[in-house]
């Protein structure tokens, strides 16, 4: 018989080849299926919840409070007036202005109403406006003291802008149905 | 003579023994960047768009609220009644104090229900809410 030589065996290998083609297809499934979580919106803090039965109503001067109030139709009214919502930042923006050196218990008081069947878009888009309103006078009130952005100032420093600008939303209270 | 076509004895290969660390350096990424734990939304909804947004710095503090077009409402995973809402959000308020509440709600939803929600949760002492939006460009 002819000898046999045995050949030696190379180990056995898994051929590793296509683990990047794994790779980009896991990375591309991630990529497409997950989103980096869009988590931004306008902050809001709700006034306390008072039972009917001990609400007060505060009389507010007209000086004092700016009412926004949005109906069912889509109207957007500032203090009885139609106003279209884009003009609602610039008209704010001159009342918030004015009071900056009153006392506190002087600023103004932005109110926001709105009907049952109010579009919440309309009601964003006038909250979005407020806010705009307010940080624009901030932006404003922080370069003139402090010749800086208001992300830039100091913790005392946004301390006096918030106590000079305060942000006043009242949701009004909902009525009975 | 008879030339016989040599051979390598052993197959050339790119070495690809790093290829795991790469695969695991991105799902670490991905482990990290997003958030792995995906509600499934039931109801169907369009966020607004707004300029004047604000980050939610914490995003550990943020409690969702979905809002679809059809006004039904769904927190964690469930949808929920409007009698539900307070107890859940007073039981969130009990793990989290400061926990932000975060409205996800259709644009073209009533108010109705979103004012029915604030009530709740202004009973419920959870106060600090966010209506999300996208950034309008």
């Amino acid at each position: 018989m002819v000898k046999i030589k045995k050949r030696k065996l190379g180990e056995a290998q898994i051929p590793t080849s296509s683990m990047a083609d794994i790779a980009f297809l896991l990375l591309l499934f991630f990529l497409v299926s997950t989103n980096i979580d869009v988590d931004t919106g306008i902050g809001l803090v709700l006034p306390e919840f008072v039972p009917p039965e001990e609400q007060e109503f505060v009389p507010l001067s007209k000086d004092r409070m700016a009412a926004l109030l949005i109906n069912e139709n889509g109207d957007v009214l500032l203090d009885g007036n139609i106003i279209a919502i884009p003009q609602i930042k610039d008209n704010l923006k001159v009342r918030i202005t004015e009071k900056i050196d009153l006392p506190s218990n002087r600023k103004l008081v932005v109110s926001v109403k709105t009907d049952r069947r109010t579009v919440y878009n309309l009601y964003l888009q006038s909250l979005d406006q407020v806010k705009g309103a307010y940080f624009e006078v901030w932006e404003e009130y922080a370069g003139a003291k402090y010749g800086k952005s208001v992300r830039d100032l100091t913790p005392e420093e946004l301390e006096d802008v918030r106590a000079k600008i305060p942000i006043i939303i009242s949701i009004a209270e909902p009525e009975k149905v | 003579m008879k030339f016989k076509k040599k051979r390598a004895a052993v197959k050339q290969d790119i070495p690809t023994a790093s290829l795991p660390d790469i695969v695991f350096m991105l799902l670490l990424f991905f482990m990290v960047a997003t958030q792995l734990r995906e509600v499934d939304v039931l109801v169907q909804f369009s966020l607004p768009e707004a300029e004047f947004i604000e980050k939610i710095e914490n995003k550990r503090l943020v409690s969702y609220v979905w809002v679809g077009r059809d006004e039904r409402i769904q927190i964690n995973d469930s949808i929920v009644r409007q009698e539900d809402i307070r107890d859940i959000m007073y039981r969130k308020r009990v793990e989290l104090p400061n926990v932000i509440v975060s409205f996800r709600v259709d644009k073209n939803a009533n108010m109705g229900v979103v004012t029915d929600i604030q009530q709740e949760l202004r009973k419920a002492d959870a106060r600090r809410i966010n209506y999300s939006s996208l950034l309008k460009r």
